[in-house]
């Protein structure tokens, strides 16, 4: 897989509107060096995860265990 | 008995002074009163004191107990609670200006618990906003401090707790920990805390800040005094939907029991690796006295440890944003400028990134099982630095590099967060500048007794947790 590119402002204008969160341009503008980093370690996260052996793991979105 | 002696007392020392008669509850929550009006001043670890409210209950508890009416080892004894947990009647905040004005009708049930065991509740402890944070640098209700060092951060988000319980302003406090928010204020400040199995402590009535990994819990000096406030609030609530119907266990009973042959596991090149130098000695040092006391240390590869970080900051961004997302919209320049910057980020993940995170955990937890058939317990460093400036955003770990202090903060609570296990932070000794280190014990789910074991035996043969800060 390529390399994790930076996010684009364009793509958190996006974001915000497919979410209907209306922020400033200068608050977007901040948002880009984070979510650049938050982004690439979640991708990276995710691609751990699509490993062979991991296809029968479930999430777990309730504890304790049921 | 003098003003030092009393604030120095432990939960257990003073019950058993109360229960005798021997010591007041109303003489023993004035000088705890009056203790927060020196020393508060400089530590902001409360946001309501409930003064008045104290001195009417401590009141009603030596007359209760005058006539022979003893309700337990919290009767009488000052106690304080998070600003994210319900009190009927008394402003709950969680450490924002959107709550300002939010007196709650309702208790939390764990209110409810220790009102019940006759606790005195002194007041209303600072947080991290919304508890999204691990600094307790409040915009709303100003910088909580650590009472070892005033100019250093107590952690978060329950600083206030744990300043106020090292501070001797309370003899034990409710905090609350979806990441580490108790655990951390614990380790930095030099005293006890446990982050219960999820579901073993009822969660209703608590503002949540990430619903499949928040948690409530004690903070106290000792270990024995987080056993006594635990035993009290653990246990079935029908309504929280996240509750155990689990039997809690007579963890005082068992407490004396001895450790010798409990195995300890140490995580390959994950438990003493990336510390500061003070953080690894002190840890290292710990499990020399858990030896010489029998416990057998072993260590142990974990290879899906790599990952949690990105995991807790994935759910840890996305579920708060779901919480807030109204707020967001309409209120949003009432939050501090880190928390609405984190809000903001928390909607910018796919869902895919979430439920990777969510199957991470999985994987986590099975590894953690899987660990648990060769040893009992686990052990890391609380964090892997003592208290930073207040006001940090960047933290030095090893080789003069600065890094982001919120993925710094996570590096060894995140993991029994995500698994879903219970863990204990112990204080376990000082770096050269007198700042408190603290050691993780990690359990199997809902055996939070073996740490309380693990963790009694070595404050028995260690007085780390009987040093006060000299504020």
């Amino acid at each position: 897989m390529a390399p994790q590119e930076p996010v684009a402002i364009e793509s958190i204008d996006r974001l915000c509107t497919l979410a209907n969160l209306p922020l400033p341009a200068e608050r977007r503008a901040r948002l880009v060096p984070m979510l650049s980093g938050l982004v690439a370690a979640a991708n990276e996260l995710s691609r751990k995860m699509a490993h062979a052996g991991y296809r029968a793991i479930v999430p777990i979105v309730r504890f304790p265990e049921r | 008995m003098a003003r030092t002696d009393l604030l120095n007392l432990t939960i257990s020392e003073a019950a058993a002074l109360l229960e005798r008669g021997a010591l007041s509850p109303v003489e023993l929550t004035e000088t705890v009163l009056q203790r927060i009006a020196v020393v508060d001043k400089t530590l902001n670890a409360y946001i309501t004191v409930c003064g008045e409210q104290a001195r009417e209950v401590a009141r009603a508890a030596e007359k209760m107990i005058r006539a022979g009416y003893h309700l337990g080892p919290l009767h009488g004894i000052p106690i304080a609670i998070k600003d994210n947990i319900y009190t009927r009647g008394v402003r709950t905040t969680a450490g924002s200006k959107i709550l300002s004005d939010f007196i709650p009708a309702e208790d939390a049930t764990v209110t409810t618990r220790l009102k019940r065991a006759g606790a005195v509740i002194v007041g209303k402890t600072n947080m991290h906003e919304f508890a999204w944070g691990g600094t307790t640098d409040n915009p709303h209700y100003g910088t909580c401090r650590n009472p070892w060092n005033p100019e250093r951060f107590p952690a978060g988000s329950s600083g206030g707790s744990g300043a106020a319980v090292a501070a001797r302003t309370c003899l034990g406090a409710l905090g609350t920990d979806t990441g580490g928010s108790i655990r951390l204020p614990s380790s930095v400040n030099g005293i006890v805390g446990i982050r219960p199995t999820i579901g073993r402590v009822s969660n209703h009535n608590v503002v949540p800040l990430a619903w499949t990994m928040d948690t409530v819990s004690p903070m106290a000096r000792t270990v024995e005094d987080c056993v006594l406030m635990f035993g009290i609030i653990a246990g079935y609530d029908p309504l929280d939907d996240h509750s155990a119907q689990v039997p809690v266990p007579h963890y005082l009973g068992d407490l004396a029991r001895a450790v010798r042959g409990l195995r300890v596991g140490v995580i390959r090149d994950y438990s003493l690796a990336h510390v500061q130098r003070a953080v690894g000695d002190a840890v290292r040092a710990a499990l020399e006295t858990l030896e010489s006391l029998g416990v057998e240390v072993e260590e142990i590869a974990m290879p899906s440890i790599q990952g949690n970080i990105s995991a807790q900051l994935t759910i840890e961004s996305c579920e708060p944003s779901t919480f807030h997302q109204e707020w967001l919209r309409t209120r949003a320049a009432d939050y501090g400028e880190d928390v609405r910057t984190l809000l903001e980020l928390g909607e910018m993940y796919l869902a895919t990134h979430y439920l990777q995170a969510q199957r991470y955990r999985s994987v986590l937890r099975k590894e953690f099982l899987e660990g648990f058939t060769r040893v009992d317990a686990f052990v890391t460093p609380t964090l892997p630095f003592t208290a930073t400036p207040c006001g940090a955003t960047k933290v030095v770990i090893e080789n003069n590099q600065e890094e982001d202090m919120l993925s710094a903060i996570m590096q060894f609570t995140g993991v029994p967060s995500l698994a879903g296990l219970p863990a204990l932070s112990v204080p376990v000794g000082f770096d050269a500048e007198g700042l408190p280190v603290g050691m993780q014990v990690i359990g199997r789910p809902f055996d939070e007794g073996t740490l309380f074991r693990l963790g009694h035996a070595y404050q028995g043969a260690t007085d780390w947790h009987t040093r006060a800060p000299g504020l």
